[in-house]
């Protein structure tokens, strides 16, 4: 069984899991309105971004690999593993990472620096991860694509723990290359509303820890309030592809559909406390996953979309919006979707804007991206999960 | 006018790719996107971008690119009218 | 896992189960020439970038190596691995935006600045609804990639795998190994 046993969240809104919950909780978001000229960009647009100087950034290490180590260092901080062990394997999802070098308003670092495994393993050598490791590079569905790996790696034995970083920054390349998609809204996004127009950018870093517990029970000790808490499960994940274009979503909701089918399995619906999807307020993106939540049978289920509270973080999206969500189910509650307001896609969905109570004790993952991919991951909370 | 619709076919050629494809087999009032070339939304995108760089024409929102970029004919005409370059 | 084909190729030269198939262009025009010997009926092929091509023919000479085309199907994933993620791309798109008075970023060039979008082509071409994956490693390290892929097949549905190792870093410098691989 594959079981949480740490995390961390370090976005604008907060530096830990604790920290970016509250401000979540509270409706708190980083969302700017940023003007022309900001980055060199000939528009205006809103995003939410660091301040990087109040960033921890560490003295030859780039501003990517900085809020990396950041995270995987907090997240670390509440286990005992010995990162060092042969069986521990560091996983990071992202998009971009340091392409932000390829401009030459970037701090110089030496070429190499701009391929993503490079950048890992500089990161790896940090800590004194000894197993090389793995970037996760499937576009926006990085961040569920690398817990689904690590899932699979755990289980089949080729690793006993997991570290699954998800990390991107923000850049004049990514801007522009969506404001050339006209897939920006200038203004707070709204997912799954009826008047959205598009998305907003975001950047953090997030970690999961996962451990086979079979295997581990008897290795790591973990900090009180951890091992007294109920352990969060992964249970099932799969990515499958639209086969239909390479950035716009098959209108059927195809590839999402199917990763669905296969992460629920035979979990009945009515077990899920909400499916928390990819929401990224553009036209298509909302309408397709409205489609694949009506063709999976999930209507009843509450669903909702973190990206009014942080923008699309991309790489780190998948990583974030998970732990983000088993806190707030830890907290018995489902967080209501910043920036809707009435429903503007053909299936009736059960968005709301506000936080309901719930006492269920699993969830569905949802993420889309470039490249027709779909990923969907089920989470478990159970009594009976404890290390 | 033919000057300008033979220059818009070599473009839409050059910009979106379409190595197989001579002017000469782009028929003038041929839609282009659905069947015709059947282009996509990417190469609309794309077009956008080919009327500021050569015509210094903004075309703000995409789905006005429906009509301008129905057929060949339809964008001389729009460029013609529109052109500050 | 039993690989059933296997295809190997360089800005020189082609192998293709062992066997050389012969070429007379280098570099990306190499790639263009097999794809006009082998494939020739898909023109999307020329709004591809150089990784994705590479990808793509790869994928083509292996699919026809093997026989009746296996579409329209979710048990088989595409699983690639490789070191430059999609730089070669990247530098090009850079250069749209480089100068802020020459700043006409591309979105046709922007879509490829993910080293993923070459599963994605492949899975539109075949009309595969599997799993599409991509990873990126500091160098080629195959027995890992193995485990990665061996893996995969936890999915349950997934019986086949086109697996491998698709690099680029420029027109003259890429390298695809890329096997067709079974449970």
């Amino acid at each position: 069984m594959v079981l949480k046993i740490a995390d961390n969240i370090y976005s604008p809104l907060g530096k830990t899991t604790e920290e970016n919950y509250a401000a979540v909780k509270q409706g708190h978001s980083m969302l700017r309105s940023y003007p022309a000229g900001t980055m060199d960009l000939p528009e205006p647009f809103t995003a939410s971004l660091f301040d990087w100087d109040s960033v921890d950034l560490i003295d030859g290490y780039t501003h990517f690999e900085s809020i990396v180590i950041q995270s995987v260092r907090r997240a670390l901080e509440q286990t005992d593993i010995d990162v060092q062990a042969p069986d521990v394997q560091f996983i990071l999802s992202t998009t971009k990472g340091n392409v932000d070098l390829l401009d030459s308003r970037a701090p110089a670092f030496p070429p190499d620096r701009v391929l993503p495994g490079v950048s890992a393993q500089y990161i790896a050598d940090y800590f004194g991860f000894s197993r090389v490791p793995l970037v996760v590079s499937n576009a926006c569905i990085s961040g569920l694509s690398a817990q689904i790996t690590a899932l699979r790696l755990l289980e089949s034995g080729a690793c006993r723990t997991a570290v699954v970083a998800g990390a991107d920054v923000q850049s004049r390349f990514i801007i522009s290359g969506f404001g050339s998609f006209k897939a920006l809204s200038p203004q707070e996004c709204r997912p799954f509303d009826i008047e959205r127009i598009g998305l907003n950018l975001g950047e953090a870093a997030a970690t999961i820890i996962y451990t086979n517990s079979q295997e581990s029970s008897q290795r790591h000790t973990l900090t009180e309030p951890i091992a007294n808490s109920q352990s969060w499960q992964a249970v099932r994940g799969a990515v499958r592809n639209d086969a239909f274009h390479i950035s716009g979503p098959s209108p059927k909701g195809e590839g999402s559909y199917r990763a669905i089918r296969a992460a629920l399995g035979d979990e009945p619906a009515s077990a899920l406390a909400m499916v928390n999807v990819h929401g990224t307020s553009t036209l298509y993106n909302d309408e397709m996953e409205s489609a694949a939540i009506d063709r999976a049978g999930l209507l009843d289920v509450p669903v909702n979309s973190l990206k009014g509270y942080y923008g699309h973080t991309m790489g780190a999206a998948g990583v974030l919006e998970t732990v983000l969500s088993m806190r707030a189910l830890d907290d018995g509650i489902v967080l209501g979707t910043r920036g809707f307001e009435d429903l503007g896609v053909s299936h009736r969905v059960r968005v709301s804007s506000q936080h309901s109570k719930t006492d269920r004790q699993s969830f569905l993952k949802l993420l889309s991206g470039f490249g027709g991919c779909n990923a969907a991951m089920l989470f478990r909370k159970e009594a009976g999960n404890k290390l | 006018m033919e000057e300008l619709v033979l220059e818009l076919k070599k473009q839409i050629i050059e910009v979106l790719n379409l190595e197989d494809v001579q002017p000469d087999d782009i028929d003038n009032d041929a839609p282009l996107f659905g069947e015709g070339l059947g282009l996509d939304s990417i190469d609309a995108l794309e077009l956008i971008v080919m009327m500021e760089k050569s015509y210094g024409i903004k075309i703000k929102d995409p789905s006005a690119g429906k009509d301008i970029f129905k057929s060949v004919n339809t964008m001389a005409d729009f460029v013609s009218k529109n052109r500050t370059k | 896992m039993t690989t059933k084909q296997r295809i190997w190729i360089t800005p020189t030269q082609v192998e293709l189960n062992g066997t050389k198939l012969p070429v007379t262009a280098h570099g990306g025009a190499l790639l263009t020439e097999l794809y006009r010997q082998h494939v020739n009926d898909y023109p999307k092929f020329f709004k591809m970038d150089e990784l994705s091509r590479l990808g793509f023919v790869a994928a083509e000479l292996l699919l026809q190596a093997e026989g009746d085309r296996h579409s329209d199907t979710d048990d088989r994933a595409v699983i690639l691995f490789n070191r430059c993620s999609s730089l070669c791309n990247d530098r090009k798109y850079q250069a749209t935006i480089a100068d802020k008075n020459d700043y006409f970023p591309s979105p046709s060039i922007f879509v490829y600045t993910l080293p993923n979008i070459v599963t994605g082509e492949i899975a539109i071409r075949n009309r595969y609804y599997g799993e599409t994956s991509f990873y990126v490693l500091a160098a080629r390290d195959y027995s890992f990639m193995q485990s990665v892929v061996e893996a995969s097949f936890r999915d349950g549905t997934t019986r086949s795998a086109l697996f491998g190792w698709i690099d680029c870093e420029d027109h003259d410098h890429f390298e695809a190994y890329m096997e067709l691989v079974v449970q």
